[in-house]
């Protein structure tokens, strides 16, 4: 079932005050995301990312696509009790406590008082923010407060959560506990849209990407086919013979990366089993066979140079 | 419980910007300068001179004196200080990354609107209340008569101040900005809607110094017409302070419907804009 479905949503900015001149923000964009997955949306600066997040909730309006969440068009305002938002620099009235944020917010949602005693401090503990819920946030540090953001997203225990660029500002070790946490809600089955800029952390937990530059959607699909070159196996091994290396160079065109590894593209599953058959008959011992991959950063490099 | 949200919101924001503690503050003061103000012997000279003049005894005395603590220029003075206070409301509101998440939870856009307009109100009102409240009673303890139609003027400058907090919401809606939002609303106020106020006043008096054009003079009708009549209102207040009939309430209407206009404006504005 699909949480999300956009249709050909395209958003056009007027390029000047009073001139009929039109910045595409976003062309013709399509994509889907389905319930329980964790979804990120990358590009760079200026791709869209944010307006489309906004279109989804609607903070801004499309100028032509449909888009609709839990089967309901976006600017159904009921839909809304089912999401949590966490804005790219959030901006929370420093004169409130943590403790405040969540409670204005939380009522905002829709929660009542009763309701708001139970959970806020159940969801800054699960931030780490249990001990800070009554200091003003204007003492909190960027990592503070986007801790703070993901409880807020949180509290009306939402089936799905937009976050943008979570851990904007978070040290190594809270951007694990942020990773955990979203994991954790995956496990719940909740649906997570996340954009961001940490390509190495989306590639951590991301089911499905949706890459998107100058507008327009240049890839979509799971992590897993993005990041996979083709067909090409590296085989670990134990010290391979002179004439097994000889082997390998002529009858599977392998390239040697020394006497422990080699490299090879094959056609099919067959052709891997049939090396290992031929290793193994030879007495050589396997450590590893794994099929290449690029990393989804140096993958997304390529192709925004492609485009550009 | 979006409502309690916002005023508890807006209270926050008052407290936390030592607005309500400048209110208090400033009210308080005021409520001094009434309990050495208001003497016996004030009371007593004033009680001599409208016998003396066979216009009424203490009742009359006090009204009179009630009279000017909600005539003109007090009106003025405490309604421009609320909208001072006021005007940053909305532009704060429209800060981004504060407007997104507001505009992210399941509140219609419309909702939104409303429940700052009257967050605001329910602001003023209970500042008014304290204010006029206190002095309603000094007055009423020092002179020993309760004239109950003063506490009107709690409501009737509440309704001064929501018809041009209207304009308020609008301006700083299109704006975004708190110092043209207080700008354009005190010359809205003040000189604005009190020219033609008298301007008005001088068309509908047989004495006719001054001659306007016929253009000057439909655009002056004009302009009063469909601008706000918070001085009307004001001599509306007064009227019923001091328990006189009121001279008709089309000030109040067209008020009332300026006040709508600015809303729904706002409301559409906000419906259809990008944040």
């Amino acid at each position: 079932m699909n949480v999300i479905e956009i249709n050909g949503i395209t958003k056009n900015y007027p390029a000047k005050k009073f001139s009929g001149d039109k910045i595409k923000a976003l062309d013709n964009v399509s994509f889907n995301v389905g319930s329980g997955e964790i979804f990120g949306l990358l590009g760079p600066n200026g791709a869209g990312k944010t307006t489309l997040v906004k279109i989804l909730l609607g903070i801004t309006f499309s100028s032509a696509g449909k888009a609709s969440i839990f089967d309901k068009p976006v600017a159904d305002v009921n839909t809304k009790r089912k999401v949590g938002y966490l804005p790219e620099n959030h901006q929370y009235p420093n004169y409130l406590t943590g403790e405040q944020v969540i409670d204005y917010f939380g009522r905002l949602s829709g929660l009542s008082k009763a309701d708001l005693d139970k959970t806020t401090y159940k969801y800054l503990k699960i931030v780490g923010m249990d001990e800070w819920g009554t200091t003003k946030i204007k003492k909190y540090s960027k990592g503070m407060m986007q801790r703070l953001g993901l409880a807020q997203a949180m509290i009306s225990n939402p089936d799905l959560i937009f976050l943008d660029e979570p851990t904007d500002g978070v040290d190594p070790i809270g951007r694990k506990e942020i990773r955990d946490v979203l994991l954790e809600l995956k496990n719940q089955g909740k649906t997570i849209f996340l954009n961001s800029h940490l390509l190495s952390e989306i590639e951590l937990i991301c089911d499905r990407v949706a890459i998107l530059n100058k507008g327009a959607l240049i890839k979509e699909g799971s992590v897993e086919d993005i990041t996979t070159t083709g067909n090409k196996y590296i085989f670990t091994t134990s010290d391979l013979t002179d004439e097994m290396m000889n082997k390998l160079l002529v009858e599977y065109k392998s390239t040697v990366h020394g006497r422990n590894e080699f490299s090879c593209s094959v056609n099919g599953i067959e052709d891997v089993n049939r090396i290992i058959d031929c290793l193994r008959a030879s007495g050589i011992l396997i450590h590893g066979v794994n099929r290449e991959k690029n990393s989804l950063e140096s993958m997304f490099i390529n192709l925004i140079e492609q485009k550009n | 419980m979006v409502l309690y949200a916002f005023i508890k919101g807006i209270f926050k924001e008052a407290l936390a910007k030592k607005i309500l503690l400048t209110i208090f503050g400033f009210f308080t003061l005021i409520i001094v300068l009434i309990i050495f103000a208001i003497t016996n012997s004030t009371v007593d000279g004033l009680q001599m001179m409208l016998e003396s003049k066979s216009e009424g005894g203490l009742k009359e005395a006090v009204m009179m004196l009630q009279s000017g603590i909600v005539s003109g220029i007090p009106m003025f003075m405490l309604i421009a200080s609320m909208l001072i206070i006021t005007a940053s409301f909305i532009p704060d509101m429209l800060k981004k990354g504060h407007i997104d998440l507001l505009l992210s939870k399941p509140i219609s856009r419309t909702k939104i609107i409303i429940g700052q307009f009257l967050a605001g109100i329910i602001l003023v009102f209970l500042s008014f209340l304290f204010l006029l409240g206190i002095i309603w009673l000094i007055v009423s303890l020092k002179t020993g008569y309760w004239n109950i139609n003063f506490l009107y003027s709690v409501l009737w400058f509440t309704l001064i101040f929501a018809v041009l907090y209207s304009a308020v919401i609008l301006i700083g809606i299109l704006s975004r900005s708190s110092i043209l939002t207080i700008i354009i609303n005190l010359l809205l106020f003040f000189p604005i809607t009190w020219l033609l106020y008298l301007a008005n006043r001088y068309f509908e008096s047989d004495q006719k110094g001054i001659v306007f054009g016929p253009v000057a003079e439909t655009l002056l009708k004009f302009f009063y017409q469909i601008l706000p009549k918070a001085w009307n209102m004001q001599d509306m207040c007064d009227a019923i302070v001091t328990h006189n009939p009121v001279a008709g309430y089309q000030p109040l209407i067209s008020s009332l419907l300026f006040m709508a206009v600015m809303l729904s404006v706002s409301i559409w504005y906000f419906n259809k804009k990008d944040y």
